[in-house]
């Protein structure tokens, strides 16, 4: 079978990602062998016969290869797992029956018995903008769709701050404003929902590190403390904001 | 085009100055996920469109226009050939490339001409847009991003209303940027290009203005906001805003900033409110007849949008995954769309439409490969990007590269595929975009629109004007030519209007101070 030109590679070796490894594997053996049936040289059929030779089934095929064996995909947005069940992994923690149970555990979040105020750490994050004083509330997980839209026409519980893995700032973009602050297990003090949160004066933590917070806790973070800058990330500084539940 | 070796060694210099930010801004800035959209995903397949179409679609467009010249009209009015849109123009196509090699598809040699070009086009047009700051990117300016000339910051700066925390107008133009801000991002599918900063502007006694451009808001290039925004009066809006006791250390060429301490409301002491598109003569005031008139200006846009919002947001809650996977990527490909508006050749089926040969990856584009490929891409760590081990990569100091450079062999064995051609066929899976553009000459048919761009005479650059520099100002501010050079921008102005080029930034202060008195 035809050689490619990365089968000669110095310095490169598989991806650490076993998804794109299986993918580009199964690819690559598709590409050699229509390559080898064209009768070209590459830079005849790379932008020529490649173009009808290599199809949309060829790369089906590539998918389907790697679910036949078993595999089954993260799921990011809600809308492809929903479409294909049988292609993503479960969904937890999306409907009101799995949120009474569920709860983010990040395996680096420190955690520690409550203080003498009845402060328990049950993580950390990076702080978007340093406010006076801490942020109090009750933890309101919001990870779909259904919940977002319930709350569009019934409004958002007072005094909720949302828990959200989602960095981004469209799931809760027509009701974020109604928020009292936000704790959210992914991003940076840069992603869309950091921005958006400073710009509506919300206090916000982002690539928070928190484990067992249950849906309806009684929750504090630290949005006094140091907010984290673009330097801080670059020299992997550790600048961190508490998260406590208050369990009295 | 037969590439030579310079044009090769500039290249591959054009192609490492934009991975080495790409890289800083990727690290430092965002991690892109989102519950609503296959966000990874349909980055992954606007890369590929972009590959595949930017270098027949900039050819197209400079055919009316120059790249130098679509910076010079892109520096007079708000549109999506930015800061950010124009980093992207490399930045996804060349993407795109390493996705393509990585997969085994092309060869870092194939489209070496596409390369070049796509290359050189960004550089004219950088370089054109930044002219008065000398600049091609914002990182070369150490991450600031100073576009205006004085001309137009006395206007902004001479007009802007004062403000402070608890006023009528500081709390209706603070709720509309926040608004307007969410919204932004919602229209663009979760990406940042609907909303841009640049700046910082001295405005004197710990004082500084940064300028933050609010795009696509109305019925304009995106079906999806058909209906949902017909009530938008204005496609874009720009805010000036003055500041006091911040200083923003940090503009980068995404338009998102750093600040010392972090920015909030409670800085904001000015703002103004303008309108713009290809068919302006430069900035239109919008609601600046009066403070109270900019207040209530604020409080009404700000209903606008949060409507629309809400409606925007239903809609897209109820699309399919394809929905969002275009959607999505026609938003990230078409991140350069405005460069055809300016130019006046936009055609719907160029910017809104999957090319079919990027279509054919689709079944790849699950969100666990989406996610994995993005952050390889992104952050250098697949196999195409690792080179020699003595090799110290900025920031990271990897062996690794973002873009894999173009092999200087080709010059010896000329085994290259030069291009990938013109534009194909293209599909959507969303509503078909209507024929209704919202321009500041009203809602007109995209044929109408082009035809009107392309009679325009701008006044700005008639001859003798698009040369007129700030070099120029610095030693003919007492001429009649830079004179009714410095009328044009304040024509539209309640103070300054007819005031000409001699006025320094004390004396701007000094008429907002007699005004307020």
């Amino acid at each position: 079978m035809a050689k490619l030109f990365l089968d000669s590679d110095k310095y490169g070796t598989e991806s650490q990602s076993g998804v794109i490894a299986a993918f580009h594997g199964v690819l690559h053996d598709i590409i050699r062998q229509r390559f080898d049936e064209s009768g070209q040289d590459w830079k005849d059929f790379v932008f020529g016969k490649a173009n009808e030779a290599i199809t949309k089934e060829d790369f089906d095929q590539v998918q389907q290869a790697l679910l036949d064996a078993g595999h089954r995909f993260d799921w990011s947005a809600a809308i492809s797992q929903k479409e294909r069940p049988e292609a993503y992994k479960a969904a937890d923690g999306t409907s009101d029956e799995d949120l009474a149970s569920f709860s983010f555990h990040h395996p680096e979040a420190p955690t520690a018995e409550p203080d003498a105020e009845g402060r328990e750490l049950r993580g950390v994050g990076d702080n978007v903008v340093r406010y006076s004083e801490n942020t109090t509330g009750i933890a309101r997980y919001v990870r779909s769709t259904d919940r977002v839209l319930r709350w569009l026409t019934d409004g958002v519980p007072e005094n909720t701050i949302a828990v959200i893995d989602d960095s981004g700032g469209t799931l809760t973009a027509p009701i974020l404003e109604q928020f009292k602050g936000v704790i959210c297990a992914g991003g940076t003090v840069r992603s869309h929902l950091g921005i958006l949160t400073r710009e509506y004066g919300i206090p916000c933590l982002m690539n928070a590190k928190v484990d067992g917070i249950k849906e309806g806790d009684t929750v504090m973070f630290e949005s006094s403390a140091r907010a984290k800058t673009a330097e801080d990330y670059q020299s992997d500084r550790e600048v961190t904001a508490n998260v406590w539940r208050i369990t009295k | 085009m037969k590439l030579d070796y310079a044009q090769l060694l500039e290249t591959n210099n054009l192609l490492q100055t934009n991975g080495d930010e790409t890289y800083w801004l990727c690290v430092t800035r965002t991690v892109q996920e989102s519950k609503l959209f296959p966000v990874p995903a349909y980055m992954l397949l606007s890369y590929l469109n972009a590959f595949y179409r930017y270098p027949a679609l900039l050819k197209k467009i400079e055919r009316h226009m120059p790249a130098e010249h679509l910076g010079d009209r892109a520096r007079q009015i708000a549109t999506k050939a930015n800061g950010l849109a124009m980093w992207g123009l490399p930045c996804f196509y060349l993407l795109g490339r390493e996705w393509m090699i990585n997969m085994g598809i092309i060869r870092p040699e194939d489209a070496a001409e596409d390369v070049a070009y796509i290359c050189d086009f960004w550089k004219r047009f950088e370089l054109s847009w930044r002219r008065n700051s000398g600049h091609k990117t914002a990182v070369e300016a150490d991450h600031r991003s100073q576009i205006h000339p004085e001309a137009q910051l006395q206007v902004f700066h001479a007009d802007m209303y004062d403000c402070k925390q608890g006023d009528e107008l500081h709390e209706a133009a603070q709720a509309f940027i926040a608004s307007a801000s969410q919204y932004a991002f919602l229209i663009a599918c979760e990406c940042r290009i609907s909303l841009h900063n640049h700046g910082p502007y001295n405005l004197g006694n710990g004082r500084q203005m940064i300028v933050r451009d609010f795009l696509d808001l109305s019925e304009y290039d995106f079906p999806w906001l058909d209906g949902v925004a017909e009530d938008m009066p204005y496609c874009s809006l720009t805010v000036p805003m003055a500041t006091k006791g911040v200083d923003f250390n940090l503009i980068d060429d995404w338009g998102s900033f750093e600040s010392d301490p972090e920015f909030k409301g409670e800085h904001i002491i000015g703002v103004g409110l303008y309108t713009s598109d290809p068919l302006s003569d430069g900035y239109i005031p919008v609601g600046m007849g009066s403070r109270e008139e900019l207040t209530q200006t604020f409080l009404g846009l700000n209903e606008k949008v949060k409507d629309a919002m809400a409606k925007l947001w239903q809609k897209i809650a109820g699309w399919s995954r394809d929905q969002m996977m275009d959607a999505g990527a026609l938003t990230y490909y078409a991140i350069i769309k405005d460069l055809a508006h300016i130019a006046g050749c936009y055609d719907p089926d160029d910017w809104i439409k999957i090319d079919e040969r990027a279509e054919r990856f689709r079944p790849l584009l699950n969100d666990e490969y989406g996610r994995d490929m993005l952050g390889e891409i992104c952050v250098g760590s697949g196999p195409s990007h690792q080179f020699s081990d003595y090799l110290m990569m900025p920031h990271s100091n990897l062996p690794q590269r973002i873009y894999t450079p173009i092999p200087y062999s080709i010059l010896v064995d000329g085994d290259y595929a030069p291009t990938v051609g013109g534009v194909q066929p293209g599909i959507t899976y969303l509503d078909e975009k209507k024929d209704r553009y919202r321009t500041t000459e009203g809602v007109l048919t995209i044929d109408e629109y082009n035809r009107r761009v392309q009679a325009k005479n701008q006044d700005l650059l008639r001859d003798g004007y698009r040369y007129f520099c700030e070099t120029s100002v610095k030693y003919k501010y007492d001429t009649e030519q830079c004179d009714e050079y410095y009328k044009l921008y304040q024509k539209n102005s309640r103070t300054l209007a007819g005031k000409g080029a001699s006025l320094r930034r004390a004396d701007i202060t000094a008429l907002r101070a007699a005004r307020e008195e």
